[in-house]
């Protein structure tokens, strides 16, 4: 997978603080390397809300079975990056 | 922001990434409508929920249905009853393909050559008393000597308000066969005089329900944090309930807004078609309900509420250990 537009990036952290409820960081400063499960905690589930968030607004349907891959907002943000480039 | 490695040392730390992408994913089925006892305080028989369905008796539609259970995520297969052991090829079924963990009255022993490492919970109601009073027999006297020193099995033991100052020599006698145990609260479905929790009671057995864990760590598989959870039904400031519960099956959860839950959730009837509110009665008053699983999971699925003191990380992380064992996702 390549590497993700960094507006691709902060648009997912974003995402990702708005849904989670993040406090004290902001889409700029949220480290896109932190590991999602290891050191934030989300699970399963709120990566099930995350995906429904994308697919609106992105129209990228995130797989399921590419959930456990999909472990830092940058391996997200390239995974939709790839999605949409495929899309054209 | 807090991150999970900045509330905990290394220790801690090692523990949490061990069960963090466990991602485990059960439902519950009922494998038949029969039992071979009938406890006063069963919600299976007091809620009729053996009659909702008649059970599905062709074995290779058995097999169908596991498939499609695996297709839709399920990596954990609890299997209840009425008595699954009445209906060994059923149980088969899952045992072959999943991860399967089977709740017996123990009466009848799994055939180990058949079923060598399937992880059983032997439901127990208290000292011979309570177990006469409530299943009209000792059962213990039969489970002990089927069981005595299976590395794949332990003793649920659904303590009473009978029990209070008595379920140390519980313990003792199931670490004097070589088996673990762990503690849940009777809910009384059937309102037995005598069998319903007092306040009171509730505070004496949380203080009991901690000194065996102290006493017999290596048999007692609890946490203090769900011994506080199950005996005041507060978890975080939360109070336990319909609208906090994890344990509805998915297609009759219409709750708004949804709480956290367990992900595609469901307890099946065993016609395989029909299925339950949740994991326990239908006609239970969830405001009172005391199902120790469903307290757990209620615990596992609020991790991210839980990521917030180094005190509730910990205790997050002790009650999903607790699952995991009880489940063999780690090893005791």
């Amino acid at each position: 997978m390549a590497s993700a537009n960094s507006e691709t990036v902060t648009r997912i952290a974003g995402i990702i603080i708005n849904e989670l409820k993040l406090e004290d960081v902001t889409p700029e400063t949220f480290d896109g390397d932190l590991d999602l499960v290891d050191e934030v905690g989300i699970d399963s589930m709120d990566l099930a809300t995350i995906a429904l968030v994308i697919r609106d607004e992105y129209g990228v349907r995130i797989d399921e079975d590419d959930y456990p891959k999909l472990t830092t907002v940058a391996i997200i943000a390239a995974y939709i990056d790839t999605k949409l480039a495929e899309k054209e | 922001m807090k991150t999970v490695s900045s509330l905990l040392d290394n220790e801690w730390y090692e523990r949490y990434k061990k069960i963090s992408r466990l991602n485990i994913r059960s439902s519950i089925y009922d494998v038949t409508d029969r039992c071979n006892l009938r406890c006063k305080g069963c919600f299976f028989f007091s809620s009729g929920e053996h009659e909702r369905a008649a059970e599905e008796k062709d074995v290779e539609k058995w097999h169908g249905f596991v498939e499609k259970e695996m297709d839709r995520g399920v990596n954990l297969a609890i299997l209840i009853g009425g008595e699954p052991t009445l209906c060994m090829d059923r149980i088969e079924a899952f045992y072959k393909r999943l991860p399967t963990f089977c709740a017996t009255n123990g009466l009848i022993k799994i055939p180990r050559d058949r079923f060598p490492d399937m992880m059983v919970g032997l439901s127990l109601w208290g000292d011979a008393e309570d177990e006469i009073a409530l299943r009209g027999q000792d059962t213990f006297k039969i489970t002990s000597a089927n069981y005595e020193g299976d590395p794949h099995a332990y003793y649920l033991y659904t303590i009473t308000p009978k029990q209070l100052g008595k379920t140390e020599k519980i313990i003792r006698k199931i670490r004097d066969i070589g088996l673990k145990v762990h503690m849940q609260l009777l809910s009384n479905d059937e309102d037995v005089s005598g069998f319903s929790w007092m306040p009171e009671e509730l505070i004496a057995i949380r203080a009991e329900m901690d000194a065996m864990l102290d006493r017999y760590p290596d048999t007692v598989v609890s946490s203090k944090y769900y011994h506080e959870i199950i005996t005041t039904g507060v978890m975080l400031g939360r109070r336990f309930g319909w609208n906090e519960c994890p344990s509805v099956t998915i297609m009759r959860d219409n709750r708004e807004p949804q709480p956290k839950r367990l992900t595609n959730f469901v307890r099946w009837a065993s016609d395989l078609e029909t299925v339950h509110r949740c994991c326990t009665s239908e006609t239970r008053d969830c405001s009172t309900c005391k199902d120790g699983a469903a307290h757990m999971s209620w615990v596992m699925v609020n991790k991210r509420a839980h990521i917030d003191t180094p005190e509730s990380l910990r205790n997050w992380i002790e009650v999903y250990e607790m699952f995991a064992k009880l489940y063999q996702f780690i090893p005791w």
